[in-house]
């Protein structure tokens, strides 16, 4: 919710390295070379005299509008109390929400100590509350009104009102966060806010958008505006200052380079929201740093870690069995879920003089063996992803099934762009150049995978080289559209978005995200149209029509997608009886951006003692091995 | 015939009664050789196939789709399948395939397991596959090659730029070797595994450019010897009687004082090999070395640590380097035995 998107590939690494948090990337700041230097927080009014702003009165005829009728999601039975351990493999490099280095992997958990005016309910995809109890659209179809919570404060117990949320504009205009993509955002997305009163704010955006989608879209956070001094040593002053959120946890305590904590807010208004209830149950988060995901595991079979993503095979067929697994003492499960997929695949540059023949590219399209990759390589774990645009509810186009390995057709696409003869090595030649095109990537991970689908596209005359590099490096190379084949996947949004992908608007020029150079006036046409439409139905099928045409076109290969969770827990963690709700992300997420699908779970002390007890008798436990396809789509 | 001095002789000799060195050269030769055989012993594609009454040699050949064995497909054949056809069929085909009949790259999947493989007689996977499904003896084999290659051609990129260098500052002395001490003073302090590093990340190396930066960051170590071994050469008599008879100072440093620091050479040539084929699998251990799929001992190391549950993978290629750095440190021990002028050290 206006916030930055992470960038894809350090969630990518996260997920896919298996580790619970923490990104990958650059060795962290680390505490002074002497010891470890401990933040703790001993003041959040660092502002004697905040800022206050005159009010406007409300238009009339506002409809006000809530929901309550959906279901809550969490368990009753939850138990409050204990820590929760996890582990970082990096030590984030400050506890800012914006400014230069706050959009790490850790951002995640630092912009969950915050809650938004609205959310999406994650089994119903309605609007529901946060702070604001009621919201109403207003003429224009570009303002939003919100009447705030009155029960919200900080967690340092200040109210939370009106002004703190016109301050968010001030703060995110400043030059002094520096930060070009926040100031950019609440001046050219965000165009105001007004206060109404103390408890009532209207937001104004740029564009007509979908009732359900503005909400989301314009929706923002307060900021703490008796925490805040802004001035051009903001960035450097509150670097290590933990903010007031409010969200159910505040971070309490930070040994730099070593350990983050967050304390549980004891008297957290959200407690009495209906879809907060029963949530965020551990007293305290524990974030270790481990630098290595293999070490992480030992500390995990130890017990000192409380639960483990083991989404990758290796993790989930090599390492998650054994003695631990089958006396109990730790569960597994597999949760299927329903939400926006990554689009993990090839990205065709068809600016490239051999990729401009779409013969050549739907050749491509046949001569990618992905199904062996997925079965051999990926043990059958991960599954073939059908489009660009997918777990998108209505918008997803229901029957584009992506193109099979077929050496035939390969081979008539490529005899008809010109490919016919073949040189001394198998690979196609045409006037005196080779069929061969360099695929970048950026995780080392991956190149397994690639491999497999190098030798195999061998067959087809088409010779893949294989181009690793520097996660950042590579993605600067496919921003400057430099790339000929871009291995990579766009990380999901809430509604597909398809002009910044495909509009001749951003193709052939850097920095944007058409990095297919997609630039094809029938598809130009039917995205302004959708995209100005805010009638639901059309706007949902001209979505069909244009996957269809993005099909046709064929500059996006599709691979796998990963349509679950898969973790191993200490049996002390218990979750609801339906484990997780649709669009859960990690079932054991003590908190994460959003407050959408977190927090669900609880530690039974009298189980740890139990099971730890158990363990030093040699007493078992049946095993646990959970598989949960509520939510499973195909 | 060639006649070799009685003092290079001497030292021949001297080296063969080093045993253990000199086993670790002929050890070391035939491995190379082998290496260089490569295709011959470790293929995918056949040695010989007959088929039809004519004989195939695919070896060196330029690739031959299936149609050519009646098979229907037009890619590369697969002569394993083609074999076990032939036997099938009974005719006069038959299949000569090399002792271990993959190359480094394919990948052998199998039905109903997953790769790594275990090593196997039967799948003639002698040490097993890697996490990909490819046979680690190939992927040793060629990335040995590929190793002493490399540290071959950087040996003597690296050593003809330190030597001409090095050679020059002690020959000429004065301001042009201040300039070159201060110069490789700084550009040694430059920490080259970093640098290679950034610059890999940055572009998608290749043996040049990976050749290239390497010899860019590395030809310093030797000029330091050439500098004062020329500085002691120069001052000898014998450089007197040729500058006396009139000879240039271009006949001078080659045919009179570079001959003469040959030992000096000679005697690092080992250990630079050595230090070369480290480095490239430090690089491709961190990733930062020749891009993938290129067969290399330094991204085996890292498949092999990462995949300790499969424990053939780090064991071969860990012994391979073992013996193979254990050997050439053997030969350069001896060479700096057969070239040093005193017998026996007496320490008083």
């Amino acid at each position: 919710m206006n916030t930055r998107p992470l960038f894809r590939l350090v969630l990518l690494g996260l997920v896919l390295a298996g580790c619970s948090g923490g990104e990958p990337s650059a060795p962290g700041a680390s505490g002074s070379a002497s010891g470890v230097e401990t933040v703790v927080a001993t003041t959040t009014r660092y502002v004697d005299d905040p800022p206050t702003y005159p009010s406007e009165p409300l238009p009339d005829g506002l409809v006000w509008e809530t929901n309550l009728a959906d279901e809550a999601y969490a368990s009753p039975d939850a138990k409050r109390g204990g820590v929760f351990r996890m582990y970082m493999l990096s030590f984030p490099l400050t506890l800012r929400l914006v400014g230069p280095d706050a959009n790490g992997g850790f951002a995640n958990y630092i912009r969950a100590t915050d809650a938004s005016l609205t959310d999406i309910h994650p089994n119903t995809h309605n609007p529901i509350p946060q702070l604001a109890t009621e919201w109403a659209f207003g003429a224009d179809g570009k303002t939003i009104y919100y009447k705030l919570d009155p029960t919200a404060t900080w967690s340092d117990g200040v109210p939370v009102t009106a002004d703190d949320y016109l301050f968010t504009i001030d703060f995110m205009r400043s030059p002094y966060i520096v930060d070009p993509w926040y100031n950019n955002f609440y001046t050219n997305e965000i165009i105001d806010v007004v206060k109404h009163d103390d408890y009532t704010i209207s937001i104004v955006g740029a564009a007509v958008k979908p009732k359900n989608e503005a909400l989301f879209y314009y929706g923002l956070r307060p900021t703490p505006r008796h925490f805040h001094k802004l001035d051009e040593n903001w960035v450097q002053d509150y670097n290590w200052r933990p903010a007031p959120g409010t969200g159910p946890y505040t971070v309490s305590r930070v040994e730099k380079g070593q350990v983050v904590e967050f304390q549980r807010n004891p008297n957290w208004w959200g407690d009495g929201n209906k879809y907060f209830a029963s949530r965020y149950n551990p007293d305290t988060i524990r974030f270790t740093v481990i630098r290595d995901t293999n070490v992480a595991w030992e500390y995990f079979l130890r017990g000192e870690l409380d639960s483990f993503l083991v989404v990758l095979p290796n993790f989930w067929h090599e390492k998650a069995r054994g003695e631990l697994f089958d006396k109990g003492y730790i569960e597994r499960i597999k949760f299927y879920t329903d939400i926006p997929i990554p689009s993990q695949g090839m990205w065709l540059n068809m600016d490239d003089p051999i990729l401009a023949d779409r013969n050549v590219r739907l050749g491509l399209h046949y001569s990618m063996n992905v199904d062996l990759m997925l079965n051999q390589l990926l043990r059958g774990d991960y599954e073939r992803l059908r489009m660009h645009y997918e777990g998108y509810g209505a918008y997803s186009h229901p029957d584009i099934q992506p193109r099979p390995f077929d050496l035939a057709k390969a081979d008539e696409h490529f005899r008809a762009a010109g490919w016919t003869q073949r040189g001394p090595d198998g690979i196609r030649v045409k006037d005196g150049r080779r069929l061969s095109f360099n695929v970048v990537y950026g995780n080392g991970e991956h190149t397994a995978r690639l491999v497999v689908l190098r030798e195999e596209a061998r067959k087809a005359g088409v010779e893949l080289n294989l181009q690793l590099q520097d996660a950042s490096a590579y993605f600067k190379q496919i921003q400057e559209k430099k790339h000929q084949i871009g291995w990579m996947a766009w990380s999901p949004q809430h509604i597909p978005a398809f002009w910044e992908h495909y509009h001749s608007d951003n193709a052939h020029i850097p920095q944007t995200n058409n990095i297919t150079a997609t630039d094809d006036p029938e598809l130009d046409a039917l995205i302004i149209e959708q995209r100005d439409t805010p009638d639901y139905e059309t706007r949902i099928r001209l979505a069909h029509e244009i996957q269809q045409r993005i099909h046709d076109i064929g500059a996006f290969i599709p691979m796998y997608k990963v349509p679950y969770t898969r973790e191993a827990y200490w049996r002390w963690l218990k979750l609801p009886e339906h484990h997780g709700v649709r669009m859960t992300q990690i079932l054991f997420d003590p908190i994460s951006e959003n407050l959408r699908t977190d927090g669900l779970f609880w530690i039974d002390e009298d189980v740890k003692r139990e099971t730890l007890e158990a363990r030093a008798a040699g007493r078992t436990f049946p095993p646990v091995n959970i598989v949960d396809e509520t939510w499973r789509v195909d | 015939m060639i006649r070799f001095a009685p003092q290079t002789i001497k030292q021949w000799k001297r080296f063969r009664s080093i045993k253990r060195g000199y086993y670790s050269l002929v050890v070391m030769v035939a491995l190379l050789a082998l290496s260089v055989l490569a295709e011959l012993l470790v293929n995918s594609r056949a040695l010989i196939v007959r088929y039809e009454g004519q004989y195939y040699f695919p070896t060196y050949s330029a690739f031959l789709p299936g149609r050519t064995f009646g098979l229907d497909y037009d890619y590369e054949t697969n002569y394993r399948d083609l074999k076990a056809a032939f036997a099938q069929s009974g005719g006069t085909n038959w299949v000569l395939l090399p002792p271990v009949p993959y190359n480094a790259f394919e990948t052998d999947f199998r039905d109903g397991a997953f790769p790594p493989y275990p090593p196997s007689i039967a799948t003639r996977h002698y040490l097993g596959t890697d996490v990909t499904g490819r046979d680690i003896v190939a992927r040793l084999l060629y990335g040995f090659r590929l190793a002493m290659a490399f540290a071959v051609i950087l040996l003597a990129c690296n050593y003809v730029v330190g030597i001409a260098i090095g050679c020059a500052m002690g020959f000429w002395g004065g301001a042009f070797d201040l300039f070159f001490q201060r110069l490789i003073e700084i550009w040694s302090n430059v920490p080259f595994l970093y640098v290679i590093m950034i610059i890999a990340s940055v572009i998608v190396p290749n043996f040049g450019t990976l050749v290239v930066a390497m010899v860019v960051f590395g030809w310093m170590s030797m000029t330091w010897y050439m500098r004062t071994v020329t500085y002691k050469e120069k001052a000898r008599e014998y450089v007197s009687a040729a500058r006396a008879l009139g000879a240039s100072n271009v006949r001078i440093v080659f045919r009179h004082i570079l001959p003469n620091t040959i030992s000096i050479i000679v005697t690092f040539i080992p250990f630079s090999i050595a230090a070369g084929v480290t480095a490239l699998t430090a690089l491709d251990y961190l990733g930062f070395g020749l891009p993938p799929p290129t067969p290399s001992w330094g991204e085996l190391l890292s498949q092999g640590t990462a995949n300790l549950h499969a424990p053939w993978i780090v064991t071969s290629v860990v012994a391979a380097m073992t013996v193979v750095l254990l050997m050439v440190a053997y030969i350069g021990e001896a060479i700096r035995e057969a070239f040093d002028p005193k017998q026996f050290s007496y320490y008083a």
